[in-house]
């Protein structure tokens, strides 16, 4: 570059022939025509003009060469980017009446910025020359808008030049400079993004290098009032029909005439270089006469009806944008009277909008010519379109340790898109990109600055609604001292409620990095601290934020969106590009992912079983949420469910209150989500060694009160219609919930699935046993209805052994499941001896009678239960139900500690009022007529008491009925008659006949016992008949479950209502790595992270180390390792 | 210098197109040959597609129309397929198998061109196809000069070893002029195997 440099200051008495770019050149043109000084901003595509005179100014401040170059530092040029582009001609123009000459340069829309000073100076006077460059971008490759800036030098009275090539633009510039002395007026050189973007050969020349000094005269033209305007006005029109203008003219504006030529060509800009490459190609060359403008305001009326006049057949005009030139040659030959056909836009390819090429103008030509020898001589290779069309595109995206997505992705943690009705306005530059898939976290974007006053006038619309939210501005640094601080000044002003970000990276970052008030490099500048500029004024927050730290920037956001007023958020990181970025202030450790937790399930291999996280995209983003933000970091490894009900996808759905999703996750697994919600035993919760633990029963009550969701099956539905049939046939023996739970996982899998049971209707021991008052019976009767719905037959009141055996199912179907749970009660000889059955109950006889309501209440009366287990509880507890003044004693040989029966069942039992005799024995029974009298040993002292009661219940354990089973005999355990099972799938080893629930030998006898053995049976049948690969998914667990057999105590967090639950998981972050997480792909977006195979990779090449991804990630797969990078 | 060469380098923002583009535009002024290029790159830093165009000889500007390149440059194979269009029948194509997925293909939301596909396409279709494969041992940032030393071997480019060691010299610092001639040297011997 600096090589660069000295060649552009050198003068060259021989030309130095270079091949540069038409911004080098305009650069070179100021420099041959002696600028004194350069006021400018950036904006592609005019950007490369205002660095060569950075560099310049940076060269030239170096003390070391002046020495060392004295030629190339006599001439010091002044440099600077402005703030904006009104500041910039402002005070180029002021440096020109101090007699110095001004280069100012700007991109298209600048202009636009710039117009107030630009429309009233032409009527005072300048003094030393001074040229405005502007370039506009015809196609729009960076810019707002495609307007067309030529339009400015008839607006403001001004000359304009219009280069077609770099040659051009060095000659044009250098002519500028004259004419703008000779006029004492502004001159504009208008380039467009061909143009300045073109390297083609030219000279450098000649360099005079003389200093002007400055001068001040006191003459009246200084001083705009209205009184002088008009007189002025007149003036200025005079100046352009000066002969000095003419001198130039001639040099650009020519006419390139061939006797007989036909056909004539106006051409203007770099559609001339086009139409000379392409009529190069024509066999009949003579056949054309070309005028090419380069001078085009004025308006070049005589050369343009010198043309007219030539005897051409017809002539086209083409140029970029809008028929300016046209237009005007239209007006000249209607005055003249010229009858020539004039085609212009509207003409084949000739359209206003979008930039020309090569190929558009090749069509107009041969259009408006038909002449054949202009066609590209080459063959085009076929099918073309249809490739490039399907290929991926590659939009540009914040780089890889950029510090505006961490910024973005803080405010998408703080007001996620598809849930927040928060209005992001973005602004111009880098921040725009924000707007782009992944982060998508703008929702306006328009010209620069305008972010901080949309939001304000977004604000005050939705002041009369309910509208509470905040709307949000966001805008780069640059941005905000371009324009975006006199807006913020207005809302400051007029008290809006909005949330101001200023993405400050330390520099204009889209434009290749230039210095602005906020962030300058130079020493001769005075840098503006923000933070104290903005609460100067009066804003009510102001914070400034280091994004990558995600946990601060997050709750600042919160902070700033809750204050009412202006809240400012200065967001302050280098961009990667600046040399402080790599100066280090980031990590110098290696990050890494693990791929064991990226991507990947704990809970199953098959990605194909339903799972909730195909549907559930924010549980990622709760997740990611939390990552950073609770208090309490919970495995959810820690939480199994023994159906594997996904619990932390059910929590986060819970977090972001979507509570219809959390039900789905439930359903996902099993049927049964209120009366798991009511009864479940919660291993889940009771074998966590966690000190906190996630309170997934309750939660699993509270989604399921919400009758919406609860009454929704949709889901299930549309697995169940969309399933591949397997045409395979199942029977289910038993309609518990082990039995159903099967016939739930099948039929959603494409089996045809038949159930038996001996009772009338489905819902086992759930519906007969359990008592009313422990769960929601409706809810069961409408969870077992919906198998019916799914498809399949229930058949009630039909008995095993006698309406139809094991042996008779498995030969007509493909598998069976036995699933018929313990219906006979263990009797105690003592009880069944001597007392008449009007006295006695089994555990099971008296529940079912409860549930059936067939014990009515009567007046209170003596209970005593036998037995420690839950039958017994409930039992207990139904009898208090009954009339609570029943007095009711339960007996058992265990100690109270060692109660099989759920603790919390016992602790409600005691409450309720029940008398627990612990460690005890029933030895002696009297019927004396009125009542029994129970004679009842302790174990520990043999002392002995006398109970009476109206009715004695034994609760004493169930066992199966094995006489209904008998071909099952060889796998019937001698001791307990449970049936042994291989217990990963089921199978009872008796040809295709599978067990689930409490007839297996070893299962848990719980509802959550029952379902996941059901479940597990599934598994078994898929296994067996379609050869499915996987295992139950929920194995680990259930062996957990069935392995444990001590009593648990009652978890802490045990909320009895809604408010405490849902404030109790505040703070809570319950987390396990997901198979279909895709969140960094979804939501962040890095360029340095690549999915491959499913798993992330990170690039290394693009990697800065910025960490940022380790808080992302909701599986924890991301970390640094501790091999430290070199600097 | 009479004959027309368009050569058209194609790759995304970071590869060194510019870098190589400027390279050629040197060594086509050191060998007096007229030389022009027209490039796009906006938001090349930000991880865009960048192509730019270099036309030598007479009555050229630096732009290329559709079905007019002689060469195509590719630093990036989906970027090098983009150029497609530019190909007519006599084009010779040098391909790295270098690949930078584009976030659609990281989402999974469209899959990565097929290379084979690709290749056997234009074997069909134009005069050559030299596709860079199995290449290591150089940098990354280097393989815009493997792939500048592979063209240079193919007859009609029009820019010779010579002069291309030349423009290396003058126009790259001091410390970086070995490894970028080792990166060219090394793409001229290499033999691509169907």
């Amino acid at each position: 570059m600096i090589k660069k440099t000295i060649d552009i200051l050198t003068s060259y008495s021989t030309p130095r022939k270079v091949c540069e770019m038409g911004n080098v050149a305009v650069a070179r043109g100021a420099i041959e025509a002696n600028v004194d000084g350069v006021f400018s901003y950036p904006g592609t595509p005019s950007t490369e003009i205002s660095e060569v005179f950075s560099h310049i100014n940076s060269f030239q401040s170096r003390k070391e060469n002046t020495e060392k170059y004295p030629e190339q530092t006599a001439n010091k040029i002044y440099f600077e980017y402005s703030i904006n582009e009104k500041i910039a001609l402002e005070k180029a123009i002021a440096y020109s009446i101090a007699n110095k000459s001004a280069l100012c340069v700007m991109k298209n829309v600048g202009m636009n910025v710039a117009c107030d000073a630009l429309m009233s100076i032409t009527y005072q006077t300048i003094l030393a020359p001074l040229v405005i460059v502007v370039c506009d971008d015809p196609g729009c490759h960076s810019s707002s808008n495609e307007q067309d800036s030529r339009y400015w030098g008839k607006m403001a009275n001004v000359p304009v030049f219009n280069p077609s090539t770099p040659a051009e633009s060095l000659a044009q510039t250098k002519s500028a400079f004259l004419l703008s002395a000779q006029l004492k007026l502004p001159v504009m050189v208008r380039l467009t993004t061909r143009v300045s973007h073109t390297r083609g050969v030219f000279n450098y020349g000649k360099l005079s290098n003389k200093n002007h000094a400055a001068t001040f005269e006191r003459i009246p033209e200084h001083i705009n009032i209205p009184a002088k305007t008009a007189a002025a006005h007149a003036k200025l029109l005079n100046k352009l029909h000066s002969d000095y203008i003419n001198e130039h003219a001639v040099k650009y504006n020519q006419i390139i005439h061939r006797q007989n030529a036909n056909i004539g060509i106006i051409t203007s800009g770099v559609t001339t270089v086009y139409v000379k490459e392409i009529l190069e190609r024509s066999a009949i060359k003579n056949n054309y006469s070309i005028l090419n403008l380069g001078l085009i305001y004025p308006f070049p009326t005589a050369i343009v009806l010198e043309f007219l006049q030539l005897s051409l057949k017809k002539i086209i005009v083409i140029e970029e944008l809008d028929p300016i030139i046209e237009n005007e040659v239209r007006v000249i030959a209607q005055q003249n009277k010229i009858k020539t056909p004039i085609y212009g836009k509207g003409f084949s390819t000739l359209l206003p909008t979008g930039e020309f090429s090569l190929d558009s103008i090749e069509k107009t030509l041969f259009d408006f010519t038909k002449d054949k020898s202009l066609k590209n001589k080459n063959t085009p290779i076929k099918n073309t379109e249809n490739i490039v069309k399907k290929l991926p595109v590659r939009p540009p995206t914040l780089c890889a340790g950029c510090p505006h997505r961490a910024t973005f992705y803080a405010l998408k943690l703080a007001v996620p898109r598809n849930i927040s009705d928060v209005i992001l306005c973005g602004d111009i530059g880098c921040n725009g990109l924000g707007a782009l898939p992944p982060l998508k976290m703008i929702d306006t974007i328009n010209h620069m600055g305008m972010s901080v006053s949309m939001a304000q006038g977004l604000s005050e619309a939705f002041h009369t609604s309910n509208q509470k939210n905040k709307t949000v501005a966001m805008l780069g640094d640059g941005t905000f001292f371009h324009s975006g601080v006199t807006s913020l000044l207005n809302a400051i002003y007029t008290k809006a409620n909005i949330l101001v970000i200023i993405f400050d990276n330390r520099t204009i970052g889209m434009t290749g990095h230039q210095d602005h008030p906020g962030a300058t490099h130079l020493n001769k500048y005075h840098q503006i601290d923000l933070l104290p500029f903005i609460r100067g004024m009066g804003a009510q927050y102001v914070e400034s934020i280091f994004p990558f730290n995600l946990k601060e920037s997050f709750s600042k956001i919160n902070e700033a969106l809750a204050t009412q007023g202006v809240s400012v958020i200065v967001a302050k990181s280098p961009c990667i590009f600046l040399p402080e970025f790599k100066e280090g202030s980031i990590y110098r450790k290696k990050i890494v992912v693990d791929h064991s937790r990226c991507n990947t399930c704990d809970n199953h291999e098959d990605m194909q079983i339903a799972c909730a996280r195909c549907y559930s995209p924010l549980n990622n983003l709760s997740r990611a949420k939390l990552k950073i933000t609770a208090t309490h970091h919970v495995a959810a490894q820690e939480q199994l469910c023994p159906a594997n009900i996904c619990n932390h996808g059910f929590f986060n759905s819970i977090i972001e209150e979507h509570y219809p999703e959390a039900v789905k996750m439930v359903r996902d697994k099993m049927l049964f989500s209120r009366t798991c919600g009511d009864i479940c035993h919660r291993p889940c919760e009771l074998l966590s060694k966690n000190k906190t633990i996630v309170p997934i029963k309750n939660l699993k009550r509270f989604v399921s009160s919400f009758d919406e969701s609860f009454f929704d099956f949709s889901t299930a539905i549309e697995r169940t219609k969309t399933a591949q049939k397997k045409n395979k046939k199942v029977a289910i023996v038993g309609a518990g919930p082990a039995g159903l739970s099967s016939a739930y996982d099948l039929i959603r899998e494409g089996y045809t699935v038949d159930i038996f049971d001996k009772e009338e209707k489905p819902g086992g021991m759930l519906k007969y046993i359990i008592p009313f008052f422990r769960m929601d019976k409706t809810g069961l009767d409408y969870e077992t209805s919906i198998l019916e719905e799914l498809g399949v037959t229930f058949f009630g009141n039909k008995l095993l052994g006698k309406d139809f055996t094991i042996n008779d199912l498995s030969q007509k179907y493909d598998a069976v499941v036995l699933a018929i749970g313990l219906w006979k009660s263990k009797k105690l000889e003592v009880v069944e001896n001597h007392v008449p059955d009007a006295k006695k109950h089994t555990a099971l006889s008296f529940l079912k009678a409860i549930n059936t309501h067939s014990i009515q209440a009567t007046q209170p009366s003596n209970y005593l239960i036998i037995g420690g287990g839950n039958s017994a509880i409930d039992s207990a507890r139904a009898a208090k139900k009954i009339n609570p003044n029943n007095t009711v004693t339960l007996v058992c040989i265990e100690s109270r500690e060692n109660m099989p029966a759920f603790e919390e069942e016992i602790v409600h039992a005691i409450e309720e009022g029940v008398k627990i005799i612990p460690e005890s024995s029933v030895e002696k029974v009297i019927d004396c007529n009125e009542v029994v009298q129970c004679t009842i040993k302790s174990l520990l002292t043999d002392n002995t008491q006398i109970i009476s009661c109206d009715t004695i219940i034994t609760a004493i354990g169930q066992s199966p009925n094995t006489e209904l089973f008998s071909e099952l005999s060889e796998q019937t355990d001698k001791n307990s008659s449970l049936i042994h099972i291989n217990n990963k799938n089921g199978f009872t080893h008796f040809k295709n006949v599978f067990a689930a629930g409490d007839i297996c030998q070893g299962n848990h006898q719980s509802v959550i016992g029952a379902i996941a053995s059901g479940k597990r049976a599934a598994t078994g049948i898929r296994q067996l008949l379609e050869n499915y690969k996987y295992g139950y998914e929920g194995i680990n667990a259930l062996d957990k479950l069935n392995q444990s057999s001590g009593k648990y105590s009652i978890p802490k967090n045990n909320f009895t209502n809604e408010v405490d639950l849902l404030e109790g998981i505040k703070g809570m972050d319950f987390y396990q790595a997901c198979a279909k997480c895709n969140h960094c792909i979804d939501n962040f977006g890095c360029p340095a992270m690549i999915k491959v195979n499913g798993k992330i990779e990170i690039d290394y090449q693009k990697c800065t180390n910025c960490g940022l991804c380790i808080d992302v990630c909701p599986n924890n797969a991301i970390t640094f390792i501790e091999e430290v990078i070199p600097a | 210098m009479n004959n027309k060469t368009k050569i058209q380098v194609a790759g995304v923002g970071g590869q060194g197109v510019v870098f190589l583009t400027n390279l050629m535009v040197e060594a086509a002024l050191i060998s007096d040959i007229p030389v022009a290029t027209s490039e796009i790159h906006g938001l090349s830093q930000r991880g865009g597609s960048v192509t730019a165009s270099i036309t030598m000889g007479e009555n050229t500007y630096g732009f290329i129309e559709k079905g007019g390149a002689d060469f195509l440059l590719g630093l990036e194979l989906l970027e090098t397929q983009r150029c497609l269009s530019y190909l007519h029948k006599s084009s010779v194509v040098v391909a790295d198998d270098f690949k930078i997925t584009p976030y659609s293909v990281n989402a999974g939301t469209a899959p990565y061109p097929d290379t084979k596909k690709f290749v056997k396409n234009l074997e069909k279709q134009i005069q050559k196809i030299i596709l860079i494969e199995h290449v290591s041992g150089i940098k990354d940032i280097l393989r815009n000069m493997f792939v500048l030393g592979v063209a240079s071997t193919v007859n009609n480019f029009p820019l010779t070893n010579e002069n291309i060691l030349k423009a290396v010299h003058q126009n790259v610092a001091d410390y970086n002029i070995e490894s970028t001639i080792e990166a060219f040297a090394l793409g001229r011997k290499y033999k691509y195997e169907k």
